[in-house]
């Protein structure tokens, strides 16, 4: 995107800098030639009317002196010339005419001596000069013209500072158009990045502006129907979703009502059991234990329903997490190793869903593997915190390692465990609420190993004992919607 | 310790076998069916402990037990649906001294009646005066004031300040005011001891943000103050 804007810029500006330098180059050129030549002929003209009209109608005698030029009154002719000096070589060795003419180049006096007119550019006293010699036939003397060129620099300076103005006035001009033109180029694109950042941010609604009847035109509404049947297909997904949800949240709340009579009922009889006749005392016994699996079904069918409809309060607070972790381990699984950090670990979460997440994990661990006894770890790394759990059961074929936290998976559908099949499903509703994830990974010496990870954001606190081990003897820590520090 | 339960609860199945299961256990069961006419029967006979349906028809029972409470601190145990913080919330602010979770067992609820019902007996045994900072708390008559204006508080608020009041300084866990409290061991839901606490803040402490009466030790519970 940016790219392309300052690819297009850089292009323009650059093509308008190389016509402005060219047509600069090319004027400057050749203003400065037609001066020099005009200056030229100009002077030559002049020389020649000298020396053919002016001075042979002044009556000079064969080989004249410089009295004689200055009796005939050429010099003061001479002086009156603007902006020319004039030498005159009469041959006299004049220390003062001699020193002048070290000044032209011998390539002049050489032509001026052979009797032709010649000209040259140079520079005598630090200004810029044009030299125009002639010899007044037949043999002398000889009169060089010289003429001061420096209006035609002055003129050419002024060329050059108002070309560079000029060009730099004009780059800048180009580098404004090519902006605007890019952001005019440009725009269906920005527009059309806006929208789909949008859409990304789940306003499904964002449409890209159809602004012109070109290519991106089309586009747009190529792209603006496409984004109608997402949007549609969404709404149509998302009303079907909210549709399950509300049955499932429906079909739990209605058999709530059947379920309390059922467990009251249940217990009632639980007590009365010994009083039944043999056939019927054992028929009791299995409808007070599927009532009590039932109840379970349909609290776990709540809770899940509660995460769907996003209803979830989080309430954290900073909590020893290897002390929280060994405690529920003792009640949930007496006797299960915990093994936890050296060092305290203290992360803001909260202890309820804690204790759910790893209490439906040390169940899990104890239906696949009931005989053997399940592990737990609580460590620290790279600012996550994990407590893991790590049975010693059959594990689960990796290609299904992700499934076990679908709802009412069974990675075996055979077995007909206690298990309603949510147990981990909620567990990783849970984690992701407390802002963590909960893995399986399959362990190289057999067995399942499920890491909950959860963030940790509190730095150790010490001193006042915010989490202090010698209270985790098994007072709830206080909740932090009413507990002031 | 036997007893006169009114028991108001819409479903029928739930009514009998609460009335079937309260019998067994040995009190006198009045039952009714929507809120109207629970409070009709309750304003008919006299009662020692109230047990309501939160989702009644005609009148629901947070309603009702406003009502009741207008007018009697007979001990009233409501049946909510959910457990949620928000529930006990509402059933406190109602006036309800505790609630049962739906489902429930009936032995359970059993032992919650009982533990409601000797608190009333004991209270009404109870005479003498409690100061905690500029508090007045007469345990006989009830009341608690400050400065000589009377403050209002529920009949769990007033035990959970009077618990407190008579250990000053002395560190209790949720569990404990749980048990001194509510009156049985209730595991898990320290929840009920914090809201209560939160409300009982809010009125009687001038700032319930930083609390001077009753103060919170991290990790351990709440004791009052010297």
């Amino acid at each position: 995107m940016r790219g392309v804007r300052a690819r297009l810029t850089a292009t323009l500006v650059a093509l308008v800098a190389l016509t402005a330098l060219v047509l600069g180059v090319g004027s400057y050129v050749f203003v400065d030639a037609s001066l020099h030549d005009r200056f030229r002929d100009d002077a030559a003209a002049q020389a020649r009317f000298d020396l053919e009209v002016l001075i042979p109608g002044s009556g000079l005698p064969e080989r004249p002196s410089r009295a004689d030029l200055e009796a005939a009154g050429l010099i003061a002719a001479f002086a009156r010339q603007p902006q020319s000096d004039t030498i005159v070589d009469v041959g006299d060795g004049d220390p003062a005419v001699a020193a002048f003419l070290g000044l032209f180049s011998s390539r002049l006096r050489d032509l001026v001596q052979g009797g032709g007119l010649a000209y040259e550019w140079t520079s005598i006293a630090g200004r810029p000069r044009l030299v125009v010699g002639g010899r007044l036939p037949p043999d002398g003397p000889d009169f060089y013209f010289v003429h001061d060129a420096s209006a035609i620099e002055q003129a050419l300076v002024t060329l050059r500072v108002a070309l560079l103005v000029g060009g730099i006035v004009l780059a800048l001009l180009a580098l404004l158009a090519a902006r605007w033109v890019a952001r005019g180029v440009l725009a269906p694109v920005d527009a059309a990045a806006r929208a789909a950042e949008r859409i990304e941010r789940g306003d499904l609604g964002a449409r890209v502006p159809v602004a012109s009847r070109d290519e991106f035109g089309d586009w747009a509404e190529r792209f603006n129907r496409m984004a109608d049947t997402l949007q549609d297909t969404i709404s149509r997904l998302e009303a079907s979703q909210a549709q399950n949800r509300r049955f499932v949240s429906d079909v739990s709340h209605e058999l709530r009502t059947p379920l309390t009579a059922l467990v009251a009922e249940a217990s009632i009889l639980r007590e009365h059991l010994g009083a039944l006749p043999p056939d019927a005392r054992r028929t009791g016994e299995l409808l007070v234990g599927d009532v009590a699996r039932l109840r379970t079904l349909v609290d776990e069918l709540m809770e899940l329903s509660r995460f769907d409809a996003a209803a979830e309060r989080v309430l954290l607070e900073p909590v020893d997490l290897g002390s929280l972790v060994q405690r529920i381990a003792a009640t949930r699984a007496a006797g299960t190793p915990v093994t936890v950090p050296d060092v305290q670990l203290v992360v803001r979460t909260e202890p309820r869903r804690l204790e759910r997440i790893v209490a439906n994990l040390l169940d899990n661990a104890r239906e696949h593997a009931p005989a053997a006894q399940a592990e737990v770890r609580v460590r620290a790394r790279d600012g996550w915190a994990y407590v893991e759990v790590l049975d010693r059961g059959p594990g689960v074929p990796a290609e299904r390692l992700d499934r076990i936290f679908e709802r009412f998976y069974k990675v075996d559908p055979s077995r007909t465990g206690g298990s309603s099949g949510l147990g981990l499903a909620i567990a990783a509703e849970h984690a992701a609420v407390l802002g963590g994830d909960l893995r399986a990974f399959n362990r190289s010496q057999g067995g399942l190993r499920i890491a909950l990870r959860i963030p940790v954001t509190e730095p150790l606190p010490r001193g006042d004992g915010g989490a202090n081990p010698a209270h985790d003897s098994g007072a709830p820590t206080p909740t932090t919607q009413e507990s002031p520090s | 310790m036997d007893g006169n339960i009114l028991l108001v609860e819409d479903d029928p199945s739930i009514r009998e076998v609460t009335a079937i299961g309260l019998r067994n256990a040995g009190f006198d069961v009045t039952t009714a069916s929507d809120g109207q006419e629970g409070l009709d029967r309750f304003r008919a006979a006299p009662f020692d402990l109230l047990l309501l349906d939160v989702m009644l028809p005609r009148m629901d029972g947070l309603e009702l037990c406003r009502a009741v409470r207008r007018t009697s601190t007979v001990p009233i145990l409501m049946l909510t649906a959910r457990g949620d913080t928000i529930d006990v919330v509402v059933g406190l602010e109602a006036g309800a001294d505790d609630y049962v979770k739906k489902p429930f067992e009936v032995p359970e609820l059993v032992a919650r009646v009982r533990a409601a019902l000797r608190r009333a007996n004991r209270e009404a045994a109870e005479d003498g005066r409690l100061r905690l900072g500029e508090l007045t708390i007469d345990t006989a008559g009830r009341t608690v004031e400050r400065e000589g204006r009377d403050i209002a508080l529920t009949r769990t608020e007033f035990d959970l300040l009077v618990e407190l009041a008579r250990r000053p300084g002395q560190v209790m866990t949720q569990d404990v005011l749980l048990d001194r409290v509510w009156g049985y061991d209730y595991m898990g839901d320290s929840r009920l001891v914090d809201v209560a606490m939160q409300r009982l803040r809010a009125k009687i402490e001038r700032d319930p943000s930083s609390p001077e009466l009753v103060l919170t030790v991290r990790g351990a519970g709440y004791k009052s103050a010297r």
